[in-house]
């Protein structure tokens, strides 16, 4: 009888947990669990004043649908995970190009051209489409493209004295750092800012064909070369130690993102923004990589949602939502029936986002990729931080990417 | 005294065998009661073991996301071939760190929490609640609040300190040994308030009657803690324990975030087992491949604590 | 002579006071400079000459976490879940740990000792199955989930805590309390759980850290920043390069702290063990 008494007890127990349990996933979807409803689920990670600009833009174009804007923290880890499960991904998402083989690969993405004509297409960038094919498909409808700019205060540099070429950007370093200042400062040891250089040698890191290339030449030269900028920066160099050294007032010029700007105009500094200086050996300039964001369609949205999906993206050509966007992130529009707006066309920042654009290197966006930020930042931290030599750390940093390579097969 | 107790109770065979029926019973209750428990457990740390080990034999990756068939033992033969002298030495690395950890761990937690309970310490709770402040803030949060606050090399309190004494400005991130050391004073720092609570409970649940008997027994503080404290807490800390030593083995978070993070890497070579694996093996997004690196290290960790406890039995 | 003696033992404690002040602020060394530059008006962390004091105080940056981000909801959602996820941990944990403690059955040992050892798989790989567990379930992106992954995740830990705590009572307490008639439950209710308060606390505030803390889980399976926790939330706000203001995210650490630290202190006074208190000689 007790006994009864005790189990009833954890048997009622155990039941609320269930109902709760159930209850609460009831209300738990992501996009619908098929069907087309009218309502487009759209992931991202960008800062709100983005989404925001987004939002608005889609519900004046397509005042039927219902646009529901979910900020996704580790969206590609989250895309790896819910694949193509209408019940968990969304219909749509916005990231940069980078990640488009991965995602091509795993075939989870609709092609963009079964929505948009490729007459509508043929107005944006040459730079931003070919950035957005990966294997002779356009998986992602550009937006806006960002790349890295050479930032300087103009207090301490003046306009006549920012430099041309690598070499007077040297010279300039040796003069002012020192006693807690530096001339120039950049995240030397990370892939992503360190590429410049390797492409102003004419070097990159990976071929087309997915082959890496950190033992080559050009790499080699252009980490040895870089080497004596290195000595004239601080010893740590992620991202926060360099943008506060620069929004500080502490260093002179930095290459930088769009994403600074605001924070470095709050914090009171006389902004300049110039071309990249060229490398004097090559003639080639400084050449960052450039990220074009853009919109992706996930498969299971194009075969339940066609018609709501087509409406959606034909609306996201409109050049209103790529004028919306590039004022709310300081980034430059893909299409380039934008321009044509004034206030685009006035707009400081936007033009040598595109100046720059045009000497930038797109990302590469096969998934072989994916592996390369990783050894390449081990290769730059080995030469950079760890003084090692950079023949041998090139050597075993290209036999780890073949490693790794193989290994994701 | 309650260890005699807990050892007779440990052997059933000298209580009196209940019968058959009796004991049917017995394991029928026990396990019913225990089965919310088990089965939570069977759904969330004992499948996952299961479907990797299941994902470890398939061909699942990038290029086979959906259409994986089963490829037999491939990975492990592949997986075997990270075994190479990057993999042995971060291995035995870890085994230090685990060592070094625990072994600072255990004797701080103790010596503090002693301390603590001395009876005329009036602001003791003050202290306690002071000392799990670390604690309280969520890991990544205090290991970005080291990394940039105080072992920035530009910035950080540390070299800000140094340079008020007139020394040079070190780049304490930099070298393995002085990676190793400040990731150790991370940790420790993180896990040191839960090692406190844990002996606190545990030194306050001694009947203080025994110390009173020892006492007047004439034994000093060493005695009465080796042949008093230690033996009655032993068991009440030692699930606690060996969780943290599991925990301190597979520790990621601290290594990877203060030193290894991606974009952000400080030079040093300090790896452990995890972090290793994780830059040779699971950024690769092939997950058969990288299952079969986690059923790896699994087993490895097996054979550890089996020998562990073969030498903690002799 | 009596004096001298009480003199040497108030220097003693005098000096154990002055150890412990000491030990406190040097642990609280971070902590303090993350208060410190969150009380700021210089918009800095990293700021190249540090003081305690801030120079231009301000309430500003703990303004903008309270209101300017989504902190209370994010509180509201960590609350509940961490409510549920204590509740349910131990009403699952203390039937099992008592029955693992005092009845013999076979398969007792076997499933103990097996629980830790499978606790010890490197938890780095089993997100992706732990989301094909709740994809079927129709859990992903629902709070039920997370309640799910956490009391999983901290049963091991639960189970074992308590059952290692019961071990310790003398099982005679019981024996008596049968004699007179009572059932086991009664038994458990009356006895057992009282004189194991302390374990029963310090169990239940690990699974209220640990969901207080966890954010990787709370990152991937959840979608919105409606659904956050505070701990995803503070993650997202500095996961980004282009976003967060350093004041305001060490504001926000302080602020997500602060919770655990009140109910710690109050949870200090129950700590306190039942045996000491009781009347059980050994």
């Amino acid at each position: 009888m007790r006994r009864i008494k005790k189990f009833a007890a954890w048997v009622l127990a155990l039941t609320m947990i269930v109902s709760l349990v159930l209850t609460a996933a009831g209300c738990s979807q992501g996009a619908d669990g098929g069907g087309d409803t009218g309502r487009i689920v759209i992931w991202h990670d960008k800062e709100d004043a983005v989404a925001e600009a987004l939002e608005q833009e889609l519900t004046r174009l397509v005042p039927d649908v219902e646009f529901v804007l979910e900020k996704k923290t580790s969206l590609t880890d989250s895309l790896k995970l819910s694949g193509n499960d209408p019940s968990a991904s969304p219909d749509l998402f916005i990231f940069a190009h980078d990640k488009i083989g991965v995602f091509a690969e795993m075939g989870i993405l609709a092609p963009v051209t079964d929505f948009v004509s490729e007459d509508a297409l043929s107005s944006y960038l040459d730079m931003t489409i070919e950035a957005a094919t990966y294997k002779d498909v356009v998986y992602e409808l550009p937006i806006y493209f960002e790349t890295l700019l050479f930032m300087y205060n103009r207090r301490y540099m003046q306009d006549d004295e920012v430099p041309s070429t690598t070499e007077e950007l040297y010279a300039y370093m040796q003069e002012n750092t020192g006693r807690g200042r530096y001339g120039f400062v950049e995240q030397h040891s990370t892939a992503y800012y360190s590429a410049a250089w390797i492409h102003g040698f004419g070097g990159s890191l990976i071929s087309e064909e997915g082959e890496p290339l950190l033992d080559s030449d050009e790499v080699k030269e252009a980490l040895a070369y870089h080497l004596k900028f290195v000595e004239l920066m601080p010893g740590e160099a992620e991202y926060s130690t360099v943008n506060t050294l620069f929004i500080e007032g502490q260093a002179d010029a930095t290459i930088g993102g769009p994403w600074m700007v605001p924070s470095a105009r709050e914090a009171g500094i006389d902004l300049g923004i110039a071309p990249m200086p060229a490398v004097d050996e090559t003639g080639l300039p400084l050449s960052p990589y450039s990220g074009v964001q853009g919109v992706y369609v996930l498969k299971h949205a194009a075969e339940n949602k066609t018609e709501t999906v087509r409406r959606v993206m034909e609306a996201l050509c409109n050049p209103s939502v790529g004028i919306a966007l590039a004022e709310a992130s300081g980034c430059a529009p893909a299409n380039t029936v934008c321009y044509d707006d004034p206030a685009i066309a006035a707009d400081e920042m936007v033009n040598a986002m595109r100046d720059t654009a045009q000497i930038a290197t797109p990302m590469p966006n096969i998934p072989e990729m994916d592996v390369m930020w990783t050894v390449t930042g081990n290769l730059l931290s080995d030469v950079n931080l760890s003084g090692e030599d950079v023949d041998t750390a090139a050597d075993a940093a290209q036999k780890q990417a073949l490693d790794l390579i193989a290994a994701m097969q | 005294m309650s260890l005699k107790r807990e050892k007779r109770r440990d052997n059933p065979r000298q209580k009196r065998l209940p019968s058959n029926a009796k004991q049917r019973k017995t394991t029928f209750w026990s396990y019913l009661c225990s089965a919310p428990s088990l089965i939570l457990i069977g759904l969330v740390v004992v499948f996952p073991i299961l479907y990797t080990g299941y994902i470890s034999l398939t061909n699942m990756n990038v290029y086979h996301w959906f259409d994986f068939d089963i490829i037999g033992l491939d990975n492990y033969e592949r997986a075997l071939f990270l075994v190479d002298s990057g993999f042995l030495s971060a291995l035995l690395a870890t085994i230090l760190w685990t060592i070094v950890n625990m072994v600072i761990q255990l004797v701080v937690a103790f010596v503090l929490a002693s301390l603590l309970n001395i009876e005329s310490l009036r602001f003791r709770k003050v202290y306690k609640t002071l000392l799990m402040f670390p604690w309280a803030m969520p890991g990544y949060v205090s290991i970005l609040l080291w990394k940039t606050g105080m072992f920035n090399s530009q910035f950080g309190l540390l070299n800000q300190w140094m340079e008020k004494l007139g020394l040079e400005a070190v780049r304490w991130l930099s070298s393995d040994v002085s990676a190793f050391i400040c990731c150790t004073v991370v940790n420790l720092w993180l896990a040191l308030p839960f090692m406190i609570m844990i002996m606190d409970g545990a030194l306050q649940s001694i009947d203080k009657s025994y110390y009173e008997s020892a006492i007047l027994d004439g034994a000093g503080w060493l005695r009465r803690t080796v042949s008093i404290t230690l033996p009655t807490i032993r068991p009440i800390i030692g699930p606690a324990v060996i969780i943290t030593v599991f925990t301190t083995f597979k520790q990621f978070d601290v290594v990877y975030l203060l030193t290894q993070q991606a974009g952000a890497k400080t030079g040093s070579h300090f790896h452990t087992l995890i972090t290793y694996t994780y830059e040779n093996a699971f950024i690769t997004n092939n997950y058969g491949y990288s299952s079969a690196i986690s059923i790896l290290i699994f087993v490895l960790l097996l054979v550890f604590s089996w020998k562990f406890h073969l030498e903690e039995k002799s | 002579m009596k004096n001298r003696k009480k003199m040497r033992k108030r220097a003693g404690l005098a000096c154990l006071n002055l150890f412990f002040i000491v030990l406190c602020f040097v642990t609280l060394i971070p902590i303090l400079y993350a208060l410190s530059v969150s009380f700021n008006a210089q918009n800095s962390l990293l700021s190249s000459d540090f003081s305690f004091l801030p120079r231009q105080f301000t309430l500003d940056n703990y303004r903008e976490v309270l209101f300017g981000e989504d902190i209370l909801l994010w509180f509201g959602n960590t609350a509940l879940l961490a409510v549920s996820c204590v509740a349910i941990s131990l009403a699952v944990a203390i039937p099992a740990a008592y029955c693992f403690s005092r009845r013999r059955f076979p398969g007792r040992m076997a499933v103990i000792r097996a629980l830790v050892l499978l606790n010890s798989f490197p938890a780095v790989l089993s997100m992706f199955a732990v989301y094909r567990l709740l994809r079927p379930l129709g859990l992903v992106n629902s709070r039920a989930g997370l309640v799910l992954v956490y009391t999983g995740t901290m049963a091991v830990f639960s189970l074992w805590n308590l059952k290692g705590y019961f071990d310790t009572i003398p099982v005679e307490l019981e024996e008596a309390a049968k004699i007179d008639g009572a059932s086991t439950f009664r038994l458990v209710r009356l006895i057992v759980l009282p004189l194991a308060k302390p374990s029963i606390i310090v169990t239940g505030l690990m699974v209220l850290i640990y969901v207080w803390n966890e954010y990787i889980y709370a990152t991937t399976f959840m979608t919105g920043e409606d659904k956050y926790t505070l701990a995803a939330g503070l993650y997202s706000l500095q996961a980004t390069e282009m976003s967060g203001s350093w004041p305001v995210f060490a504001a926000a650490s302080i602020v997500v702290s602060l919770p655990v630290l009140v109910i710690f202190f109050l949870c200090q006074r129950h700590m306190v063990s039942g045996l000491t208190a009781g009347g059980v000689k050994g």
